[in-house]
Formats: C-alpha cells, structure tokens, sequence
C-alpha cells in the first residue's frame, strides 16, 4: 500500500515539474517582449535604432514626465476609466437581463434575437462608423462621453449576451424548479438565483467588455475633437508624427497606460478562478 | 469585503465625476464646448471671454494632422505658436479651435465630419487627388474672387506660382503654408574619404556609389518598403527621363505607362536599388532617416522636411551634411525640376464666419510664422520673406540655392495621378519591381491596366 | 415552471432594454450599411444608385478580394485550431496546478489588455530585418528571413507571422473563458471518478471535455468572427503588406472606403463579411451539438 502511494506521489511530482517548466517558458515568450517595452520606455530615440534589444544607457525618466504632460496623460485616464467603467456596468445589467431571456426562458423568438445581437458584433466597425457619427451629429452627442458611452455599450451587448446565455443555458434545471416551487417570482429566479450562479460568468465578460473598451481607438478619435475629452488611445497616437514617431516617449505612455488595466483585470481575474478550489484536480 | 468595498469605491467615484464632467455635454451645442477648451493650456485667458458662446466671438476650428501639445515635430509646433497668436491678437474678436487627430485616421474624420455636415472651417490638405476630391464635391471653398480683389495685397506677397497646384479651372482652392523640395543628402565626410564626386548625372550617380561601396560605405539609405519613399525615387526618374510630358499624357491618356521612358526609369529604379542598404525592404522610414544621420549610409533620398529631423536627433551631423539635387539623365528631360509637396490650408465653404478664417490663414501666412517655418522648421517659406541665415539650419541654405536654379515642379508621383487609388497603385508597382516580385514592364503593365480600367474611360 | 418561464411580461422586461438600446443605435446604421453596398459613394456628395455593380465587381474584377478572402479564411483556420487547442491546453494545466495558479494565469492574459497599436510596433520591431529576431538568429549565424516583407507561397511568410502574434496575444482569452467554465464543474463528479479508478487523462476526456462543449462552441465561434474581422494587428504591422498581400478584408474594407472614398463599395466588403461570419457560426452550431448534462 505504501509503495503503491509513494510510486504515485513520484509519478505525480515529475509530471508537474514537466508542466512547472512548460508554463515557465510560456511565461518568458509572454512577458519578454513587455520587458523590451519597458526598456525603451527609458532610452532615447536614437538609441532605439543603435542599440534596439541592449539595456537603456542612461534611465531617461524625463520620457514619462513628458508623455504624462504633453499627452495630457491624467485627463485621459479619468475618462477612459469613466467611460469604460459606466459602459461595464450598464451593459453587465443589460446583457445578462437579455442573456436570461434568450439562454432560459421560453419563447420561439429567442433564437432570432440571438443572431439579432449578434449581427453587431458581425457587421466591421468601419462600416457602421460613418451612419453612427452622423446620426450622433445630429442629436449632438458627439464630443460628449455619453457619445462613447452609448456605442461602446452597444457594442459590447452582443458578446455579454452570447457568452451569457451559455452561462444560463447550463445551470441545472433543478435548482430553479426548486425555487418555484417555493413560491419565487421569475424576477426573483434572475435576481437571487441566476446571477449569483452565474457570477464566474459575469466576471470573464466583464473582464472581455472593459478591456475592449478601454484599448478602443477608432471611435473615440473620431467622435471626440474636445481634447479634455479624449480617452488613453487617442493620446498614444500623440507620438506619431506625420514624418516621424517618438518611439521613447511612446512607450512610456503605453506603459502608464498599461498600468491600472493591470490593476483592474487582476482583481477581476482573480476572482474568475474563486471557484476552483485550491488543491482541487479537475482532469 | 475587499470586493464589496472596491465595487463601493468604484459607484461613488462613478458619480461623482458623472456629476461633475458629464453635467454639461449631453445636450449643449457641441460649438459651446468647444469654446471653452484651447489647444495650449497657458492661452485660457481668453477662454472667459469666449465662453460665453453667443455674442461678439465669431467662432472657428481647424483641423490638423498632429497633435499640438505634444509633438516633437518643429513644425507643428510652429502651427501651435501660431495658433496661440492668432487667439491672443483676436481676444474677443475671433478664436480658433484646433481639432487633431493623428495622420492616419485623419482623413477617416474628416470625411465623417463633413458627412455630418460639421466640416471644420478651416483644414488641412495633401495636394493632389486629395485635394481635388474636395474641390469637386463642393466642400472647399473658392478663393479666387478673394485673393484678387479684397486681399489682394496679401495674395502679391506669395512666391511665384506657389498656387499652381491649387488652381482648377483658373480657380484657387487652397492657401499654402510652407513647402518642402525632395533632394539628395549626403555626407561630405563618407564622400571625401571615398574620393566620390557629388554628381550631376545618373551616370556619375552610379559611379559615386560604385566608389563608396568600395569604400565600404553603404551608398543610399531608403525606405524600399514604404510605398511613398520608394515611389520618389521614381517618380523622380520617370521626370527626368520624359519630363512633364509623361505625367500629363498618362493622366490624359495620350502616353502609355508602357512607354519607353517609363520602362526606362523603372530599369534604373532597379539599377539604383542596388546600392540600397541590405535591409531596405524592411527598414521603416524612421530606421532608414536614423542610418543616415548614425553614419552608417552615405545618401539620403528625402523631402526637405527631414532637416529638423536630422539635426534635432544628430546636432553634430549638420556641419557633414550636404545637399545635391536629384541628378538628370542624360538624354532625358529637364534636369531641374524639382518635386515639392506643399501643406495647404483649405476653407469650408459651408463656414459662416469668413473674415475670422482669413485672418487665421493669414497668420499662418505671415512673417513671423514663415520665418520659423525657415529658421526653425527647416522648410520653405510660401511669402517672400527675408529670414535669418545664420539661425536657419545650414541644409536649407543649399535647399534654397538648388530650388533658386530650378526651373518647375512637380508633386510626388502618387499625388499627381488620377486618383489617391492611382497613387497607391504607382507606390505598389514600384515597389514589387524593387523587391523582384514583377518584372519592370509586369509592374508598369498594373499600372496600364489600372488606367485602363478605371481612368481612361 | 414551464409557465413561468413563458410569462410574456417577463421576457418583455428582460429583453426590452437591451433590445430598444441596440435599435435605436445599430439597426439604422446597420440598414444604411445595406443601402450603401447598392450605391456609389464618396461620402463628399450624395449616394447615387448602382444596384449590384459593386458585388460583381468584387467577386470578378478585384483581385486584392480575392486575396483577402484568402487570407481571411487561413486566418480563421489558423486561430480556430491554435487558440482552441492552446487555450484549452493551458486552462487545463492552469485549473490542475496549485501554486502560483493566479501569476500565471494574469500573465497569459496579459497580451489581451494591451493596444494592437502598441502590439503591432511591438512586433514589427521584433520582427524586422535588422533587429529582433534576426539579431538572435545572427547570433547563430543563421540569416534571418525578412519576416515582414518575404512573398513566396500561397500563404506568405508575413501572414504566418501575423497569426502567430494574433495567437499570442488572444489565446489567453480562450484560455480564460475555458476556466470559467470549468470551474462550474461540479467536484463531486471528478471525486465519484476517482473513487471508480478513473485516470486524470481519463477523467478529463470523460467529464471535463463533454460538460466545456458548451464553451466550445462560444469560443470557436468568437474565434471565427473575431479572425474574420481582425484589423488592428494586420494593419499595424503590415498595413496590408507589400503590394496589398497580406490584406484581410478589414483592411481591404478600410481602404476602399477610407483611403480610396469608396464607402459604397466598401460597404458592399463588409456585408460580405456579415455573411460569411453568419455561415460560420450557422456550421458551427450545427457542428456541435449541445447536449444537456447535469453540472
């Protein structure tokens, strides 16, 4: 019995130390090219092109006092956290309401809302920007956040619905006959039932609608001129020229700019995996 | 707990900014707005008194390709001297907005913005098809009656013939601001040591670059993969071997781009290209801009316009670096014409406050703003102004003397064609004869084809 | 239950919002959208009427569709079968490892955070024929390919290089999604395996794989549409490559239509688009049929 046990707790060690290395070099392919980043960030930009992979010479921290104040990089962060942040929560309560009543509930139309949906997130943005800004014009939301707001929302409802829906479609019947039977109103089915269940999934989506939103480049140049208005893409752009880019001070805004999605989506993923216990083996 | 404290964090920040930034945008006209904002922070002196919206404030906007606060380019940061002057010298009278996008998603916006019919009143253009499109949908606005009559005095302190490539019809279009000639940089020292001579003729080009080969000097650092670089190179060449001729017979349909001249530069396209850099099919154009001045190439094929780059990056290399025009070809055409590329200033013809829009292209136009434009920017002034020597970087005087030798102009190949898709049609032929994809009479044959097709119908 | 479930005022109320949202903002648009793939427009001046001049046009006249369509669909191929099997890989690995389960997953993410913009310089800086990989390759002595620019093949080497970025980049969302889904599983099913004598290899095939099908779907077909309407990463370090050969049709589409002012004929692009990401994910759903397991 014993042999048995410590033959399998062998066995057992090399495989995760197989896989301990397999995801340690996956972990160099992904964050050294970041690192590289980071490096630039700190050199000048004739070095760039001389020395592109060595270490920075001198740390040129001046590159991210510049990129802060000449890229109004303050301004910009506070609206695109304001942007994305109203655009998640809005569209999390639109979607999953939506998601519900297309992934549980009966009706023959559901099918076809599905694919309504989801023809906005078929249709390329390029196609629809022109209708949408003139549209928008004409009711003078452009250069407003609401402007944004409004479409990012839009934009985002056909992803939340569908990877929704999957969430609903697969919770167990049983837990919401239950609660019929226990006298609950459908609305209090959605509320405290369904949403809780479904919180990993709400999660992931939320995690996929911020990241979208905030890294969104095309509508938030078009639609804002005002340049207290502009959102963190638009001020990366800041740093190419029409002959030329400034590489350094580029980077360094990307950098700033990196920071608190890190922040943000650290916290969300993290709880994305609350489920799995620790320790636990899931094949 | 953590959660539930952050998520409280989050809805009380949430509302109160949304209380504090979003009050005023959702309904107000989006001109009012714009009043309150200026493209520098250190001009918000007149931000009170044009905030008031309505009144005696004939508001303008202009729209531009970079952005004004942080740019590192000299002349856009010309621009947005002018642009603070312009709003200081008419506080209380006119102010103007700048609108920035970056190049690339600039023509994106515009076109939304006029489609929206919110043209900005004032805006900036590529010469060419570009510009053309604007001039026959309507939206830009014709000068000609203005610049003869009412502003007469300043339409005679324009250099000669600077409004050549803005006139359609006898009708002029748009306002030019500086221009920028595309020539031949090179090292003096890389020459010297490698006992090249500057040349005057394709042949002795040819021979110089033998001679800094031997050397072991990389003769020409260009950009071969970029469309637009590439297509100088011809485009120069094409004019030298058939001169004016050939760009407007092609475009009028009397010249074949199989001709002979056409095969005949694109041959020494591909004679050129190898005394490229090795890289030079994947060096962008920053790379190719930084070799020259690092040291490592000889010649640099480029528009004046990269004289700010070079001795803002590499200060020491101004006293090596000299200036030649692109050689003739011997049994060719001219010699001295010259390819420029102006930035233009185009007005909305939809804008109701014209005076305000005069008087800002004005000062775009005026000494103190083309003196920079000479001194500073490294490109060259649209009026005739007497600017400093001694403070303008040492390239541009030699700039000046060949452009003083020239005898016309021309614009870059690709904006001279019938249309953007023309150009971009050129640019790509070009540039898979370089890379040996086609041969040169499969890759003016595309072009052929391409006229064919869509242009001479 | 199943009245409730059917209450007509319910399903109002939940889907209402959504609906009366995405109406009011995309359904126009995405008429118009329509309309103009029948038109001629240069966004300067009115639509004028062409009827189905610009499909026929696009299907025999232009060859970069033809090439774009190419590119396109070895895209989707490509991220369908790299990123399923990746993601899946790694959410596995992921949910079976105890320590430092949370470093490695935010690490894998991570390239999904960041900008293409930012991406693509990044890559195109990697990938260039002077520094990047050919400096380590020099190293060797081994002369690197020119990554960006090589046009031999069906499929060229720049068009490789691409997906594989774009592999790098999105597969941590695959991955993300998959332990979502598996963390619904429920405990006791893997327990009741186990005491039954099952391996993990066997446990994973007979539990873990039928209860993610659900998933698979989703994720194959975010995949799909997502590969068939990539932009950004082939735009910025490409922009369509030497001579319009590693277009795809995002980019074909924003060239007519951006560069060339041929909103119509760009329009007509991207309804073919709409098509072509409606009939993938129509087999798709098809392809994979859902059963109802209990969790």
């Amino acid at each position: 019995m014993n042999e048995i046990a410590s033959v399998k707790k062998n066995k057992f060690k090399i495989s995760s130390i197989i896989i301990y290395t397999f995801l340690a070099i996956l972990v160099v392919f992904y964050v050294a090219p970041l690192l590289w980043m980071l490096f630039v960030s700190f050199k000048t930009n004739s070095e760039v092109f001389d020395s592109p992979f060595g270490l920075p010479k001198a740390l040129q921290l001046d590159n991210y006092k510049v990129a802060w104040t000449a890229g109004k990089l303050g301004v910009a962060t506070l609206n695109s956290v304001l942007v994305c942040i109203i655009t998640l929560v809005i569209s999390m309560i639109i979607g999953s309401m939506a998601a519900f009543a297309i992934g549980r509930m009966k009706w023959f139309l559901s099918e076809y809302t599905m694919v309504y949906f989801l023809m906005g997130m078929m249709i390329p943005i390029h196609c629809v920007l022109i209708p949408l800004f003139i549209k928008f014009s004409n009711y003078h939301l452009t250069n407003s956040l609401w402007g944004l707001i409004l479409p990012y929302i839009t934009f985002s409802l056909p992803l939340t619905i569908y990877i929704m829906a999957g969430f609903f479609k697969g919770m167990p019947q049983e837990l919401f006959e239950a609660a019929c039977i226990d006298g609950c109103s459908i609305y209090r089915i959605f509320f405290s039932i369904a949403l809780p269940l479904a919180k990993t999934g709400m999660f992931v989506t939320g995690l996929m609608t911020f990241v979208s939103n905030w890294n969104e480049l095309l509508l938030a140049m078009v639609f804002i001129s005002d340049t207290n208005k502009k959102t963190l893409p638009v001020t990366l752009t800041y740093f190419v020229s029409p002959y030329s880019t400034n590489y350094v001070q580029m980077f360094a805004a990307i950098i700033i700019a990196i920071l608190p999605t890190i922040v943000v989506y650290c916290l969300f993923s993290n709880q994305i995996v609350a489920g799995l216990t620790a320790g636990a083996v899931k094949g | 707990m953590k959660k539930k404290l952050l998520s409280v964090l989050l809805t009380t920040s949430m509302m109160v900014m949304l209380l504090s930034g979003c009050g005023s945008t959702a309904t107000t006209d989006s001109q009012a707005d714009a009043s309150t904002d200026t493209a520098a922070d250190s001009t918000t002196t007149d931000a009170a008194t044009a905030s008031t919206g309505t009144g005696d404030v004939q508001e303008i906007s202009w729209m531009f390709w970079d952005d004004l606060n942080a740019t590192e380019d000299l002349i856009s940061q010309g621009y947005a001297q002018v642009i603070d002057r312009f709003n200081t010298q008419y506080e209380g009278v006119y102010h103007c907005t700048p609108i920035t996008t970056n190049l690339e998603e600039y023509d994106t916006k515009l076109n939304a913005l006029i489609a929206a019919n919110d043209c900005p009143d004032v805006f900036i253009c590529n010469p060419g098809p570009n510009l053309t499109q604007y001039v026959e949908s309507g939206t830009a606005m014709d000068l000609t009656d203005l610049l003869n009559t009412k502003e007469a005095d300043w339409y005679g302190t324009f250099t000669d013939g600077i409004f050549e490539r803005m006139t359609y019809d006898g009708k002029i279009y748009a306002v030019p601001t500086n221009f920028a000639a595309a020539l031949v940089f090179y090292n003096t020292e890389m020459f010297a040591a490698a006992g090249a001579k500057v040349p005057t003729t394709y042949d002795e080009w040819i021979t110089a670059c033998k001679k800094l080969q031997d050397a072991g000097y990389t003769p020409i650092s260009c950009s071969a993969g970029t469309s637009w670089c590439l297509s100088m190179v011809a485009g120069y060449l094409c004019d030298r071997e058939g001169g004016p001729d050939n760009l407007i017979g092609a475009n009028a349909g009397t010249v074949d781009w199989t001709s002979p001249s056409f095969i005949a530069a694109g041959n020494k396209l591909v004679e050129l290209s190898k005394f490229f850099q090795p890289t030079a099919a994947g060096d962008s154009n920053d790379q190719a801009t930084a070799a020259f001045y690092n040291g490592e190439a000889a010649m640099l094929i480029q528009g004046s316009w990269v004289i700010g780059q070079i001795n803002g990056n590499n200060p020491d290399f101004e006293d090596k670096c000299g200036v030649f025009s692109f050689p003739g070809i011997e049994g060719g055409a001219d010699p001295n014409r010259m390819i420029v590329k102006t930035d233009n200033l185009v007005v909305s013809a939809t804008t109701e406050n014209l005076d305000a829009c005069v008087a800002l292209m004005k000062c775009f136009t005026d000494e103190t703003a083309q003196k920079y434009t000479a001194e500073v920017g490294g490109k060259i002034p649209v009026i005739n102004v007497a600017y400093d020597e001694a403070k303008a970087p040492k390239q541009l005087g030699y700039v000046m003397d060949i452009l003083a030798k020239s005898t016309g102009t021309l614009g870059f190949y690709n904006e001279s064609l019938a249309s953007v898709e023309a150009g971009d049609v050129f640019d790509n032929a070009m540039v898979d004869i370089y890379l040996g994809n086609t041969s040169v009479e499969d890759g003016f044959q595309s072009v052929q084809d391409f006229y064919t097709e869509n242009v001479w119908k | 239950m199943d009245k409730i479930l059917r209450d007509k005022k319910a399903i109002c109320f939940f889907i209402a919002p959504g609906i009366i949202l995405f109406t009011l903002i995309l359904l126009i648009p995405i008429c118009q959208t329509f309309y103009y793939s029948f038109c001629d427009w240069d966004v300067l001046s009115s639509p004028e009427f062409v009827g189905f001049a610009n499909f026929k046009k696009l299907f025999t006249k232009d060859k970069t569709m033809m090439i774009a369509l190419k590119n396109s669909i070895f895209f989707m191929l490509f991220s369908a079968v790299s990123q399923q099997f990746f993601g899946l890989l790694l959410a596995v690995l992921l949910t079976n490892v105890k320590r430092g389960r949370n470093i490695f997953k935010n690490i894998y993410y991570l390239p999904c955070v960041l900008s293409s913009a930012a991406l693509g310089l990044l890559w195109s800086f990697m990938f260039n024929q002077k520094m990047g990989f050919n400096q380590i390759l020099d190293v060797f002595g081994i002369s690197g390919p020119m990554w960006l620019m090589d046009t031999k093949g069906f499929i060229i080497l720049p068009m490789w290089v691409i997906s594989f970025v774009a592999m790098w980049q999105y597969t941590g969302q695959t991955m993300m999604l998959y332990m979502a889904q598996i963390s619904g599983i429920s405990e006791s099913l893997y327990e009741a395996s186990y005491i039954d004598g099952a391996g993990k290899f066997q446990s994973f095939k007979c539990i873990t794989l039928p209860l993610i099908k659900p998933m698979v779907a989703t994720t194959l077909s975010l995949n799909a549409i997502g590969s068939l309407k990539f932009f950004d990463l082939v735009y910025n370090m490409t922009a369509g490559g030497p001579n319009h050969r590693t277009d795809v049709l995002a980019t074909h589409l924003y060239f007519e239509g951006f560069q060339y002012f041929k909103y119509g004929y760009a329009s007509a692009i991207g309804i073919v688009l709409l098509v072509l990401c409606l009939t993938v994910t129509i087999i798709i759903k098809k392809g994979i049929k859902i059963d109802d397991y209990e969790m």
